[in-house]
């Protein structure tokens, strides 16, 4: 058996931004979502406002003026759309729509039920400039750093060379802390390396570390690292086809 | 002997009202409370499909069960693959340094995530991400 | 002629389509040739009447059917994306096998001619039988079977209709149909009775128990003044992890806050989180990724 030679051994880690807006619904998917709530507003027991709203209140008018009648059953009247089933004011072959009575608009109450939702915006203003060094872009995605060290070097995982004794999710570790500054808050996810990438040329050997940016920001300390944060799709265009298929099964959408 | 005066009142109710009929009004507010959770006059008609209705919903479920399982396929298989690459990436650490191995393998049970790692939400919210960290607050 | 008597009555118990000997985890169908029904038959399937009610609840045409997936699921979603394959790292042990837990023990048939046939003797040790613990690999990753809301109330025995009170806040706060607990046993100082409702209960699955667990995260437990999380002891060691609330706690659900004035009495509840984990610590890491804070800190003092 040949002696083996002591292959240099690297730490990288692959540090993630977990999504923060849910992801987007295929056209299929929504399609199907809406076609099942459809059918459960069909099939739902007509809503007990009595219980809500006490008979004879104020609230109950404005709860109960809101609501669109349905049309009532007349004697000798001819219905071409079926003849009106209603019972506690609901027309019992259609699903029932709840309408939450709007309040006077003049007064500008931050904190009314009825004041209507507005939701912040998805595409942000990195989305727009295209910013990817920035952590709020494609919110509906896990980003992951890549970064370059001078201009000759590639684009990839932040890796660090080990020594003896430290266990290598710590060279891992305090490897990103060293290049991208003391505040950044990360979460190692574990202890175990996630993949292995043997670099036959030189024998070195490559651990791979799952981890988590929590709060706080990749800011370079020295002047020649380049830092990006891409989507899994993006990577690929970034990084040379061998390094994207040994690692591409371990990143998320 | 006097007898009494009878004097006719119009619109004089005769019967007691529902709502002071004997009962409480904490019976009542259990009565009501019952009446919520009661099918009664509250459900809706059944749904009457005609046979081309039926095959169309039918059809669509059973899309949505290949489409589901075709995903659960996908993340299986991705599963699958990091596992077999963690085994990969151990077996040649415990072989390239046994220590370093013996400080990776180490029974992680229990461990708890942080609570900075949110569910993502339908809309984003008015602060994206929180850049102030600052190590010496977390330390003590 | 006795004896005779005695094996025909014998056979025909056997032969009998007993429900209460399956759970007792006998065969239910007859042992003793000629074998004719392996299958208990379904008379109501056989009758012409009522045809809508022999339709199973998922198909449309059954009058108990309810539909599901009505809304994306964020918190499944967190769950397939990215917590998974973390939770599959973490309880990642290189060269693991499979742990056998506790057995019932066979008895030595050479030492005496009694033990052929002998019912199995209890394991080693004061512990009844425990499961084996396989290892975590792709196909066995923890994830959350079903939430149960157990609201006993123990006021109940003088007054019942508080039990009606407390099945209607937890159909409030789920959205879905609770039932009635009865007391089982009769305990004339406690002034308890059997058959008494003592409460309600309530088990989730699916997107109502996704949207319970975000709601009891998000909204329930921040506004708890001094909520120290789960207490790391809480788990039935098979994975299975309860925390409680008491009735000051619940009124911060938001059906309940938004309304107060029809609470007058508001009834706190016990919450069991089951997994598909085998161990407490799996279910723990798994239940720390849906936001519920877990008090590690002071149980390790007390201990």
């Amino acid at each position: 058996m040949a002696t083996k030679v002591p292959a240099t051994i690297r730490a990288a880690m692959v540090l993630a931004r977990t999504p923060i807006v849910v992801p987007e619904l295929t056209k299929f998917e929504s399609q199907y979502i809406k076609y099942k709530s459809e059918l459960e507003r069909r099939l739902m027991w007509t809503f007990p406002a009595y219980y809500y709203f006490k008979k004879g209140t104020m609230s109950e008018y404005r709860f109960q003026s809101a609501q669109k009648k349905p049309i009532s059953k007349q004697p000798g009247v001819w219905y071409p759309e079926g003849i009106p089933d209603i019972k506690h004011g609901r027309e019992r072959s259609t699903k029932q729509e709840v309408i939450i009575p709007k309040e006077n608009l003049e007064i500008n109450d931050d904190t009314s039920v009825s004041r209507p939702v507005v939701k912040n915006p998805t595409i942000t203003k990195a989305d727009e400039t295209n910013d990817t060094t920035s952590l709020e872009r494609r919110l509906r995605n896990t980003l992951y750093l890549l970064v370059k060290s001078g201009s000759k070097g590639e684009w990839k995982f932040p890796s660090f060379e080990a020594s003896s004794n430290i266990p290598l999710h710590e060279v891992a570790e305090s490897g990103v802390k060293e290049i991208g500054g003391n505040k950044i808050n990360t979460w190692t996810v574990s202890r175990k390396p996630v993949n292995v990438l043997k670099d036959d040329k030189n024998g070195s050997l490559e651990f791979l570390f799952k981890s988590r940016i929590l709060t706080g920001e990749f800011v370079p300390e020295k002047k020649d690292v380049e830092f990006k944060w891409l989507t899994k799709d993006e990577i690929k265009d970034f990084v040379n086809e061998d390094y994207y298929s040994n690692t591409e099964y371990l990143l998320d959408k | 002997m006097e007898r009494p005066i009878l004097t006719i009142i119009r619109n004089k109710r005769t019967k007691a009202s529902k709502n002071s009929s004997g009962v409480s009004p904490q019976m009542q507010r259990v009565v009501t409370q019952l009446s919520v959770m009661s099918a009664r006059k509250k459900q809706p008609k059944m749904l009457k499909l005609s046979n081309e209705d039926l095959i169309k919903h039918q059809t669509i479920e059973s899309a949505w069960n290949i489409y589901q399982d075709q995903l659960q396929g996908q993340r299986t298989l991705k599963l699958k693959k990091q596992y077999f690459a963690v085994k990969e990436a151990m077996d040649v650490l415990k072989l390239a340094s046994p220590e370093l191995f013996a400080e990776a393998n180490v029974d992680e049970s229990g461990k708890t995530f942080p609570m900075e790692m949110r569910v993502p939400t339908d809309a984003p919210p008015r602060e994206i991400w929180h850049y102030n960290y600052n190590p010496k607050d977390s330390e003590p | 002629m006795l004896r005779n008597t005695s094996t025909i009555v014998l056979s025909i118990s056997k032969r009998g389509l007993s429900t209460s000997s399956v759970l007792r985890g006998k065969p239910g169908c007859a042992l003793v040739p000629p074998v004719h029904h392996l299958v208990k038959i379904d008379k109501a399937k056989l009758s012409p009447r009522f045809p809508g009610l022999k339709y199973d609840k998922e198909d449309i045409r059954s009058p108990a059917y309810r539909p599901e997936n009505t809304h994306q699921d964020r918190v499944q979603e967190h769950y397939l994306n990215s917590l998974q394959s973390d939770l599959m790292l973490i309880n990642y042990s290189h060269e693991a096998k499979t742990e056998k837990g506790l057995k019932k023990r066979t008895w030595d048939v050479t030492k005496s001619p009694y033990h052929v046939n002998r019912p199995l003797r209890r394991p080693q040790g004061p512990e009844g039988q425990q499961p084996d613990i396989h290892p975590i690999i792709w196909n066995n990753i923890p994830s959350i079977e079903s939430i149960i809301l157990n609201c006993y109330v123990s006021d109940s025995r003088d007054n019942e209709l508080l039990a009606i009170s407390a099945l209607l806040q937890l159909q409030q706060i789920t959205g879905c149909k609770p039932s009635i607990i009865y007391s089982k046993s009769n305990v004339p100082n406690w002034k308890i009775r059997s058959g008494r409702q003592m409460g309600a209960k309530i088990k989730l699955t699916g997107l109502p128990m996704h949207q319970f667990l975000s709601t009891l995260s998000e909204i329930v437990l921040p506004r708890i003044r001094k909520y120290r999380g789960i207490k790391a002891t809480s788990g039935d060691s098979l994975g299975n992890i309860s925390l409680g609330l008491t009735a000051s706690d619940v009124k911060f659900f938001p059906e309940i806050d938004a309304n107060q004035d029809l609470w007058p009495k508001i009834f706190g509840f016990n919450i069991t989180i089951n997994t598909t984990a085998e161990t407490d610590e799996r279910a723990r890491t798994l239940i720390s990724g849906f936001q519920l804070p877990f008090d590690l800190e002071t149980s390790k003092k007390e201990s």
